[in-house]
């Protein structure tokens, strides 16, 4: 019979013979589909971004800490891999074309513009490395995306373009006054993403 | 006796009142957090319903207060009680059962930050109406609120809006 030389092919947990074990296959690869997670993660210089990366890590993708028992290790990676991916987003402040020192406006030079364009790229490059060592790490697929621009607009816009599964962006924790002055990117996310967001707060 | 649980879960608190936004939360943090792992999620689930005092519901009435004091309770209290009821089933139907509802009376922000210290959850999630900023000024957003003083990581779920 046609079933029974399928289910002796795959390798994995051998329950009965019969259409039954073929159909729950076919259910399960169809769930892990649907549970693909896309998570999105705001990445910046600093400690907290890296902070919520963790979190993430941690909390979202845990098929390495849960141990069922009689699923074989292989499957267990796989399912940390199919069970979604995070996409590590870092946006590069474009650099000002001018310096305002207290006396006279000096117009930045292109070999000056040239230096620290490659200077901060330099640095996105670092920090994209660093993250997706730490995703690897958890054995969870990363993708990593360099914007240009305003940091707020620029993760909102690509939340709405891709449409992950949630958004993590860290807080830093700023009291009300230095929120207003400061700017909060965590802010403005949560007021204008279209996708769940999710604020990681530094650990008290 | 409570019979303590070999397996350390952390705690997740989703806050609910009766609008459609946060049990579409509710639904959402289900899903994601506890549907795909069967009964081995690694959260457990507190859901907290606040309950708004009768008084401030009524406002600065003139006269004729006492009188409508207790319809308001009365009314409070069975929308309290249809919550807790429709919060239950849905978790039920997505057959999570080792779940705490909660009714706090007090107001929504502060009820859900008590929530989160008292359990020290580990996550707390919210529902987001979506207003605009002016909206948000003058009716107050408890998303907001819980986002900048809870003491946890929050997550505030929106209802995606249809495209235009």
């Amino acid at each position: 019979m046609e079933t029974t030389t399928f289910t002796s092919e795959r390798s994995s947990e051998v329950g009965d013979a019969g259409e039954g074990n073929m159909q729950q296959q076919v259910q399960a690869v169809a769930e892990v589909e649907k549970k693909q997670m896309k998570v999105m993660v705001a990445i910046e210089e600093c400690e907290e971004s890296f902070n919520a990366l963790k979190w993430a890590l941690e909390n979202l993708f845990f098929f390495l800490s849960s141990s069922s028992a009689g699923v074989a290790a292989e499957t267990e990676l796989t399912q940390n891999q199919e069970h979604g991916i995070v996409i590590l987003l870092h946006v590069q402040q474009p650099f000002q074309n001018y310096i305002v020192p207290v006396g006279p406006i000096i117009h930045a030079t292109p070999s000056m513009l040239m230096s620290v364009r490659k200077a901060q790229e330099q640095n996105s490059a670092v920090l994209m490395a660093r993250a997706l060592k730490l995703c690897k790490e958890r054995q969870v697929r990363a993708e990593a995306m360099i914007l240009d621009g305003e940091p707020k607009e620029m993760i909102c816009e690509a939340a709405e373009q891709i449409q992950p599964t949630i958004l993590v962006v860290g807080s830093r924790g700023l009291g009300k006054i230095k929120r207003a002055f400061l700017g909060s990117v965590s802010d403005y996310c949560a007021h204008h993403a279209n996708c769940p967001i999710l604020i990681v707060k530094p650990p008290k | 006796m409570e019979t303590t649980t070999t397996i350390e879960k952390s705690i997740m608190v989703v806050g609910i009142d009766d609008s459609e936004v946060s049990f579409y939360a509710l639904n959402w943090a289900l899903d994601h957090f506890f549907v795909p792992f069967a009964s081995n999620s690694p959260f457990k689930l507190v859901v907290v319903h606040a309950k708004p005092f009768p008084v401030k519901v009524i406002g600065i009435a003139g006269a004729g207060v006492a009188e409508v004091l207790p319809i308001v309770e009365a009314d409070i209290k069975r929308i309290a009680a249809k919550v807790v009821e429709k919060a239950k089933e849905i978790c039920h139907n997505k057959s999570v059962d080792d779940v705490i509802v909660e009714v706090v009376e007090g107001d929504a922000r502060n009820v859900l930050c008590e929530t989160v210290e008292k359990h020290h959850a580990s996550i707390l999630v919210v529902g987001s109406h979506g207003y605009g900023a002016i909206k948000r000024a003058v009716l107050g957003s408890v998303s907001d609120y819980c986002a900048h003083h809870a003491h946890c990581t929050v997550m505030i779920v929106k209802k995606p809006k249809p495209k235009h």
